[in-house]
């Protein structure tokens, strides 16, 4: 059973209870390919009876055989774990979590734009079926608690942009969980550690496994 | 372009400005510049006779030599250019392939991690749901493997050959870049976890991790049949593959009229020997080191003096 598998169903194991304003977001159950209620309060009790991001998804420097340069971001969107490439064969790995928007997604792109305490705009769909998103639907201005968090890094296809992000989340329990909303999740801490290190136009890979392989959810 | 040997005559004579000079092609990718590189280079300074080297595509090459504007081509491709290296050797009779070749091989490859965790041995395995499985990263109940590029001509092959043995039903048939593949297989090496994927060497991956080939049956000519989808709209369910591959080779290329013109040139170029392990070698201070294609050369000629003096004796 994967980090991941172990901390949903500790998470679901808690039981469910939410409000509709919380049932804006949702987790994915890989079992049933289904989305299904999230309660955040109870992904927060899980990180703090654990006390914290489990060791796996903290930062940390590992063994990384790899032919990309140095600077070349490799994203494991199954294993949650973003990697930084290192000389000498190393990497920083960082823990992440994953939104529904890096669902059925892999390819290669490249860091386009870099943006510290981005504004988040949230999608039209959100606007509709959530009040408190609805006032920010003309964008909500950076700050503690912008759900894009401290730093975002925008992907991009050649010299276009696409949907993806990398960036921070105010929910570090929510790092390690395929939560509906958002992109490639890191802690506010790691983001603005991998935003002191990555380039713009540095390379990143999204491995195509895992949610990558997911349609239609 | 052999130079006359007589002192009095030979410095006016020899050179490039009445076309002394040895014209080495430097295809577009990276194995072939190193060997292009190290033929200019001994040509020159063990030799005695001046060469350059000269950009062209792979395509355009073997022509470029007819129409004697090159004289070699580092890396000769077979049974890939078959057709053409007929036309020119047997028809037109203006190339001539050195009979040293490099072999060149297409696998199912695995980490070594993997077959102690999983048990997989042999390309047949893939067919048991039960191995299948550990390689199911998506729970769709099948597992993924690699099988090439789109743009590849070995993909659509490495597609007959998932039907042929009947792994197409137990494992997702995956095609993505290069790149991105390869780094699946770094992270897979990272965190312990199985992969299976295409490979062909020489290649640098063999050096960068312990990466194992998949057991199948040797290559049986009679039971590959291979239709192309531009002819046949039913070119998967008229192929058959469900046998290793055929192994190829690469050899370097030269124009005939050079064994005429200089034929120590020839010589040294029918005995030049770049084994397996020296191609996977380059391959790997390219892509892993980052070294130029000029520098591994260098430095390949100064560790292999010894080879190099018996290929000019």
């Amino acid at each position: 059973m994967t980090m991941l598998r172990r901390t949903i169903a500790a998470v679901l194991a808690l039981g469910m209870t939410v409000t509709a304003a919380q049932a804006a977001t949702e987790i994915f159950n890989p079992r049933s390919k289904t989305w299904m209620k999230y309660d955040p309060k109870l992904a927060k009790r899980y990180y703090q009876m654990k006390g914290g991001v489990p060791e796996d998804f903290q930062r940390q420097v590992v063994k990384f055989r790899t032919a990309e340069k140095p600077g070349t971001i490799v994203i494991d969107g199954n294993r949650h774990f973003l990697y930084f490439v290192l000389p000498d064969f190393k990497a920083i790995r960082y823990g992440i979590g994953v939104g529904r928007e890096g669902f059925g997604w892999a390819g290669i792109v490249n860091v386009g734009r870099k943006v510290e305490w981005p504004t988040w705009t949230p999608p039209p769909e959100m606007v509709a079926r959530d009040p408190k998103s609805a006032k920010y639907a003309g964008g909500m201005p950076g700050g503690p608690d912008n759900p894009l968090g401290a730093r975002a890094m925008y992907l991009f296809e050649g010299n276009q942009d696409t949907i993806y992000r990398i960036h921070g989340t105010t929910e570090p329990w929510s790092i390690g969980l395929d939560i509906s909303s958002g992109c490639i999740r890191m802690n506010n801490d790691d983001v603005i550690d991998l935003y002191s290190r990555v380039k713009v136009g540095a390379k990143v890979i999204v491995l195509m496994q895992g949610a990558a392989l997911y349609r239609g959810v | 372009m052999r130079c006359l040997t007589t002192a009095l005559v030979s410095v006016a004579l020899c050179g490039s400005a009445l076309g002394a000079t040895v014209v080495v092609g430097k295809p577009d990718w990276p194995s072939a510049q190193v060997t292009a590189y190290i033929i200019a280079n001994v040509i020159k300074e063990r030799l005695g006779v001046d060469a350059v080297l000269r950009p062209v595509g792979t395509v355009q090459l073997i022509g470029a030599i007819d129409r004697g504007e090159v004289d070699v081509h580092p890396e000769v491709w077979l049974p890939n250019s078959a057709a053409i290296v007929d036309e020119y050797v047997n028809v037109k009779k203006s190339l001539r392939l050195s009979p040293v070749g490099v072999v060149a091989a297409q696998h199912m490859c695995t980490t070594r991690e993997t077959i102690e965790a999983t048990g997989l041995r042999a390309v047949e395995d893939l067919n048991k749901p039960e191995i299948a499985q550990w390689f199911d990263t998506d729970d769709d109940g099948r597992g993924e493997v690699w099988i090439g590029a789109n743009t590849w001509s070995s993909t659509r092959i490495e597609r007959v050959r998932a039907r042929s043995y009947g792994y197409d039903e137990t494992m997702l048939l995956l095609t993505m870049p290069e790149d991105q593949a390869l780094a699946s297989v770094d992270a897979a090496v990272a965190t312990g976890s199985p992969i299976v994927f295409y490979c062909y060497e020489p290649h640098y991956i063999f050096a960068l991790h312990d990466i194992v080939t998949l057991e199948e049956p040797p290559y049986d000519a009679a039971a590959w049949n291979i239709s192309a989808p531009e002819h046949d709209v039913a070119w998967l369910d008229n192929s058959a593959a469900p046998t290793a591959w055929q192994p190829s080779h690469y050899h370097i290329g030269y124009a005939t009229a050079l064994a005429d013109s200089n034929p120590a040139v020839a010589a040294f170029l029918d005995k030049l020997e770049i084994t397996p392990k020296d191609a996977e070698a380059m391959s790997y201070a390219v892509h892993v080191e980052g070294r130029s294609p000029e520098e591994i050369a260098t430095a390949w000629i100064a560790a292999n003096g010894a080879r190099i003096e018996e290929w000019v004796k």
